[in-house]
């Protein structure tokens, strides 16, 4: 999106979730910036198996919240306590990719929990610059090898 | 159903040795299966060593942490109290068997011991197997065994066995172990408790080159140790 000189400092806050933050400029001859949109995500995804390859299982499903989409999920567990995952939520007017890792508890639970941090890892579209980090968030169904995954960051791009 | 055994004593002067197998069945790849494994330990012509620990390493990309086995946990000392049947039934997560030798004076005397895999409580966030052994005879006796399930690795840690007094500890010889097989867990659906079978250990969808590798060693209580290798040719595409 090409730089836009606004009065006064301008929020916009978008159906998405997305909200602009655009900083004045007093003139035409002033340093052209990017705007600084910020992608506000907070999105539940409801996951079912696709299929799966000895420790690592694949997941997709709906995404509901701020950025609504379809979500792809690879989540891998070793046996170590720490899970990882990457996914992609492909949303209108783009996807955004990102890797995480979390802290499963009670392993021997029928679905233990997990929670620890993403990081943006990429996006295309509208989000081809989004950037940052954020929260994750999970379920996972030992029976089902289903998901239930939150996302959650305020994601510049 | 392809098995492939190497033997590798510890040293050049190792007094004990070991062979182990390891199968899958089915061998369907990106397919759940039961692992088994057989750990044989030689130790002819001596006063057996007890054994006090298997290092067993197994292919990391193999669905051990992400089964549907184990989806509860037992508490020892309830193992302990009343056998695995006084367990949940959904923390059972395999079964197989061993054969100790027990000093009889002279005489060593070869008894084969039941055994049960149960899922543990995991104190630290890794997951803890608990392996029970029931002998009847010529000594009667319950055993629990532990082990921690890492990366690639299983620990399993075995107690000092007592037999008769003043004799020595009784010598775990061979053991054969299975995740998996025909279990049955419960679980609740819309309010009522429906049985299920588990469907196992989840295999890759590709084999690596030279197939799924394991390796173990074994501790023994005179400070021995001893290793072998095996490992599951690739299935055949059909």
């Amino acid at each position: 999106m090409p730089p836009r000189p606004l009065s006064s400092l301008s929020v916009i806050v978008l159906g998405m979730g997305a909200v602009i933050v655009a900083p004045a400029f007093a003139s035409s001859g002033a340093p052209k910036a990017h705007a600084a949109r910020v992608l506000n995500v907070r999105d539940e995804g409801r996951l079912h198996y696709v299929k799966s390859s000895g420790e690592q299982i694949i997941d997709e499903g709906h995404a509901t919240g701020s950025f609504a989409g379809w979500v792809k999920v690879r989540f891998l567990y070793n046996g170590e306590p720490t899970v990882s995952a990457r996914f992609t939520i492909y949303g209108s007017g783009g996807s955004v990719s990102a890797r995480g890792t979390a802290r499963l508890s009670s392993p021997t639970s029928p679905s233990p929990s997990f929670h620890g941090s993403m990081t943006i890892t990429g996006g295309s579209g509208r989000y081809a610059h989004i950037h940052g980090a954020g929260e994750l968030y999970g379920v996972y169904y030992r029976r089902s090898y289903a998901l239930t995954v939150q996302a959650i960051g305020k994601l510049p791009y | 159903m392809l098995v492939a055994c190497a033997c590798l004593p510890a040293g050049a002067d190792a007094a004990a040795t070991a062979k182990m197998s390891a199968v899958f069945t089915p061998e369907h790849l990106g397919a759940p299966t039961t692992v088994s494994f057989g750990f044989q330990l030689d130790q002819a012509g001596l006063d057996p060593a007890p054994l006090t620990g298997v290092e067993l390493a197994y292919p990391s990309n193999l669905g051990l942490a992400t089964s549907d086995l184990g989806v509860s946990a037992c508490p020892p000392a309830q193992l302990e109290a009343l056998g695995p049947d006084g367990c949940p039934p959904n923390s059972h997560m395999g079964n197989g068997n061993a054969i100790v030798q027990i000093a009889f004076g002279a005489d060593l005397v070869k008894e084969t011991v039941q055994l049960a895999l149960l899922a543990g409580p995991s104190p630290n966030g890794y997951l803890h197997l608990l392996v029970y052994a029931r002998g009847k005879f010529p000594v009667e006796a319950d055993v629990i065994m532990t082990a921690e399930l890492l990366r690639g690795h299983l620990a399993i840690t075995v107690p000092p066995i007592p037999s008769l007094p003043a004799a020595p500890y009784v010598a775990v010889t061979e053991m054969h172990l299975t995740l998996g097989g025909h279990l049955t867990y419960y679980e609740i659906v819309n309010g009522r408790r429906v049985a299920y079978h588990p469907v196992g250990v989840g295999l890759p969808s590709t084999c690596p080159r030279g197939g799924f590798r394991f390796a173990a060693t074994f501790l023994l209580l005179d400070g021995e140790r001893a290793s072998s290798q095996a490992a599951v040719a690739c299935p055949k595409r059909h």
